[in-house]
């Protein structure tokens, strides 16, 4: 952290954005003041709609269109950015001032080699031959921790994954060694271990060149974890300002209070009586999908088992690709399963007729990951829960008219409401319109397929609430799939790790949160942020983290699918089919040195 | 000092709205005539008068004929367009061919949008061998060139307007099912339509209720300009000799009669039909061209 009298480096004072919309200007950024200091690393937090990005551009002088910068000033290095001649500006961009947005694949040129791009940037503000232009490349790219960067420097951005793509745009960004650098919600979209390793990098390169950094985001765990200070926008103004430590103790403006209500109180997991017959049980669940032309196959759920007891939550997290979204589908038969079992109160539904299966839908429910697409366009929220209402019940028009009224009351939407389409409600409401839809037949399970990874802070705070609610009322089961694993730890009782289609490891939350076993589910929640300002990330060195890529489902190696990318890994490891086996703590593991006793399970705070 | 950023995707487009009005316009012209004209047109359409051949009357003598037509009820009504060799008033024709035309065109892509958004919803929703050999069968027939296509179609079941239609809704349902079974095909792998599934509706429900109500638009939308391409055709088809019976008021069948007069001199009992023609065509396009920009991207 940068002492409190280091030099300023930006101050903006009353910047007014506005965008012209039928007639007359709406501003989403209505006076925001702000100031960075030279190294320090500030974290701009605000909800969906706040005018984060909005604000992020304008800083750099820019605006989309047809938007206008109507007032302010933006003072970068002791000149006014907002009254500098386009060719000042150009001078600035680039080289004292960078940017980094949200979409990496689609910031990099799509026709030209990533190090042709990076090159450029470099050259752009120095008089370096093109030569020198493309070793700095390499360079740059080995220090944002990209293996064999004289091979990835002819790649193409199509070639690259998010998490590299971004890599790629922040060397580009970090070429010329900015004084400031802007990154907009740079991690969004990643999975948590590649999230975790980029923003280490960024925050090492950045130490290493002195840069100051507005990081973007929404997301409190990289706010604690790695930013000096914390601003927050909220109706275009900044409403609080504050180290960070000092905000999550002692938050001041409401919306930071109800943002950190979840941190603050976390749940306590329900218990259960070990004899309680499961609601849900599966058992050796594959599913397998052909691709076409070639008679290989990719496994995306490879014996997968395990039961539910009616009331309780189960959480099934890991990256993508790992199956967790596939298992939930084959649950309910969305997607046919390759075989294995599904038993709902022991009878089983995995080989039923379609017409006999249509019977379990009111009993068994599903809420998916994007809201809006989950919604006919041309329905309004009345006919959304009719239709389950006309398909499952005997009820008359008034019955069912009084009961749609009850199920949005008890999400907490207006009932007033229910005529209008769902076109213009947000994500959050939109989520609880389809958990209305989900609960209109009585179920007594839910499968909850990401269901907050588009929602907002606030409305993911909200939502959390919602699930704990209906759970506690109703007595709901639930299988929560998330990447999610704050909010993984908030809502379910047990965890299940899956990688590469099988489960690695299934525990209470809490034996999972605080004493993972498996080398896999250590990576997963060692990269996970704990939004908790006195355990930073930036002051301790990441430990257990996963090298390489995640290998393909298609060619899977023949040991444990981990053993390339392990920090633990022998030679019997790679040749031997791990098995989900009793560890001595009373949980299943998949890893024959873990139950062996000979790799430590992890301590994570 | 702003400077854009972006792709400028929040632009109007600004020619839209102008564009929806002057097809609108043309449209609802057409459609007044189709059911108006032959009340409104001074003479019989279909009655010879002692005039022959006689030339429109000059620009000069308009705004006086155009005031004793206003003041005095009982002269003889003029003949604005002339009248051809066989001695028919022009104007009364021009004016009560939509009847024809319009309503030729409209059963037709009436006729041919149903069948193709049933068989586009069918074959875009269950893909299997049955319906790939629908989609073969409908790709040979769109591959034929469209008017000897509806030529030979008329020439084997005779001239009648019952065969032109039945030609016309053949030639246009291949586009339909093309166009309906590519949108059910993007629309049934969103949420809603697994949502809809998982509260148990059955695979025939979905397409009905749920599918086929979201991938109408592009249908609707092509049939503006299809109607506007039919009756083109089907002045096509008089023209050659395909078509409607002399001395039905038709554009295409006023064409081919006057054509022959051309080299005489007389040019207005093609041109007056001629113009009808490339007006209504261009108003359909336009109107279907605005119609798309404002609902196909929503």
């Amino acid at each position: 952290m940068p002492p409190a009298d280091a030099p300023l480096l930006l101050e903006v004072k009353g910047l007014k954005v506005g965008y012209p919309v039928q007639r007359r200007m709406v501003t989403p950024i209505d006076g925001l003041d702000l100031t960075i200091r030279e190294r320090e690393v500030v974290g701009l937090l605000g909800d969906a709609g706040s005018g984060k990005s909005t604000a992020a551009l304008a800083m750099l002088g820019l605006v989309r269109p047809p938007g206008r910068i109507l007032a302010g000033e933006v003072r970068f290095l002791g000149q006014d950015l907002l009254k500098l001649s386009p060719e000042g500006l150009r001078a600035l961009r680039g080289k004292d001032l960078a940017l980094i947005v949200q979409n990496p694949r689609g910031a990099l040129h799509p026709m030209l080699p990533v190090g042709r791009q990076i090159s450029n940037a470099y050259r752009a503000h120095g008089a370096a031959s093109s030569k020198e232009g493309w070793q700095r490349a390499i360079d740059l790219l080995r220090n944002v921790g990209i293996n064999d960067p004289e091979r990835r420097v002819h790649s193409y951005a199509h070639e690259l994954s998010g998490g590299m793509a971004q890599r790629a745009l922040i060397s580009m960004a970090l070429s010329s060694t900015p004084r400031l650098l802007i990154a907009d919600e740079p991690t969004s979209g990643l999975d948590v271990t590649i999230q975790a390793q980029f923003l280490d990098e960024m925050a090492a390169t950045v130490r290493g060149t002195g840069s100051a950094i507005l990081l973007v985001t929404q997301d409190l765990g990289i706010i604690a974890n790695y930013c000096d200070r914390v601003v927050v926008l909220h109706e275009g103004r900044i409403v609080e300002s504050a180290a960070t430590r000092e905000f999550f103790i002692k938050p001041q403006h409401a919306y930071s209070r109800q943002v950190l209500s979840l941190v603050r109180a976390p749940a306590t997991p329900a218990k259960f009586a070990a004899d309680i017959a499961p609601l849900i049980e599966v058992r050796d669940l594959v599913k397998h999908f052909s691709i076409k032309g070639r008679d290989k196959k990719v496994q995306a759920v490879d014996g997968v088992s395990f039961a539910i007891r009616p009331g309780e939550s189960l959480g099934l997290v890991g990256e993508s690709g790992s199956g967790k979204t596939t298992v939930g589908r084959c649950l309910l038969r969305l997607v046919e399963p390759t075989s294995g079992d599904i038993r709902y109160r022991g009878q089983s539904i995995a080989s039923i007729k379609p017409a006999e299966l249509r019977r379990f839908r009111s009993k068994l429910q599903i809420v998916f990951q994007d809201p809006y697409d989950a919604l006919n366009p041309r329905y309004t929220m009345e006919d959304v829960i009719r239709e389950p209402l006309d398909l499952h019940t005997d009820l008359d028009a008034i019955g069912k008219r009084r009961r749609i009224g009850e199920l949005l009351d008890l999400v907490g939407l207006d009932p007033k409401r229910m005529g209008e389409k769902p076109r213009g409600l947000g994500a959050g409401a939109l989520q609880r319109l389809n958990i209305a839809r989900a609960l209109a037949t009585g179920p007594e399970f839910i499968v909850l397929d990401e269901p907050t990874s588009v929602l907002s802070p606030l409305a993911r705070v909200g939502f959390i609430e919602l699930l704990a609610r209906l759970k506690k009322d109703l007595g709901l089961a639930y299988l929560f799939i998330s990447h999610d694993l704050t909010t993984v730890q908030h809502v379910c009782d047990r965890v299940a790790v899956m990688y590469l289609g099988q489960i690695v490891e299934v525990g209470t939350t809490e034996q999972v949160f605080k004493r993972p076993a498996h080398p896999y589910a250590q990576a997963l929640l060692g990269a996970h942020l704990t939004a908790d300002p006195m355990h930073r990330r930036v002051d301790r060195p990441p430990v257990n983290a996963l090298a390489g890529e995640i290998p393909s489902p298609i060619d899977l190696p023949p040991g444990c699918y981990l053993a390339s990318r392990c920090r633990h890994v022998t030679e019997a490891c790679r040749v031997t089919p791990q098995t989900l086996a009793m560890h001595a703590e009373g949980r299943p593991v998949r890893c024959m040195r873990v139950l062996a006793g000979e790799v430590p399970i992890g301590g994570s705070p | 000092m702003s400077e854009s950023l972006a792709v400028a995707d929040h632009i109007e487009p600004a020619g839209a709205d102008w564009l929806f009005r002057i097809g609108g316009a043309i449209v609802a012209l057409v459609l007044f005539l189709a059911a108006f004209g032959p009340t409104l047109a001074p003479y019989n359409p279909t009655l010879t008068t002692p005039e022959v051949s006689s030339p429109p009357p000059a620009l000069a003598d308009l705004p006086r004929l155009i005031l004793t037509a206003i003041v005095s009820k009982n002269t003889a009504p003029v003949h604005w367009f002339g009248t051809d060799a066989s001695g028919l008033d022009i104007f009364s024709r021009v004016i009560s061919a939509p009847r024809i035309d319009l309503t030729i065109a409209l059963v037709a892509n009436g006729l041919s949008l149903l069948l193709g958004i049933s068989i586009g919803l069918l074959c875009g929703y269950f893909r299997n061998l049955g319906t790939e050999i629908i989609m073969r069968v409908s790709d040979v027939l769109q591959s034929f060139p469209v008017f000897i296509s509806a030529m030979i179609l008329v020439a084997l079941g005779g001239r009648s307007i019952g065969n032109i239609v039945i030609a016309l809704a053949a030639l246009y349902t291949p586009i339909y099912i093309r166009l309906t079974r590519a949108e059910v095909m993007g629309q049934k792998v969103r949420g809603y339509v697994e949502a809809a599934r998982a509260i148990g509706n059955g695979e025939a429900m979905i397409a009905i209720k749920h599918v086929l109500p979201n991938s109408l638009t592009p249908a609707l939308i092509q049939s503006s300009v299809t109607v506007g391409f039919a009756i083109l055709l089907t002045a096509g088809l008089s023209f050659v000799g395909a078509g409607v019976q002399p001395p039905t008021p038709e554009w295409g069948l006023m064409i081919s009669t006057g054509a022959n007069q051309i080299v005489l001199g007389e040019w207005w009992p093609s041109v007056f039909p001629g113009i009808a023609i490339s007006i209504t065509v261009f108003g359909f396009a336009v109107l279907g061209n605005a119609l798309e920009r404002r609902y196909a991207a929503g």
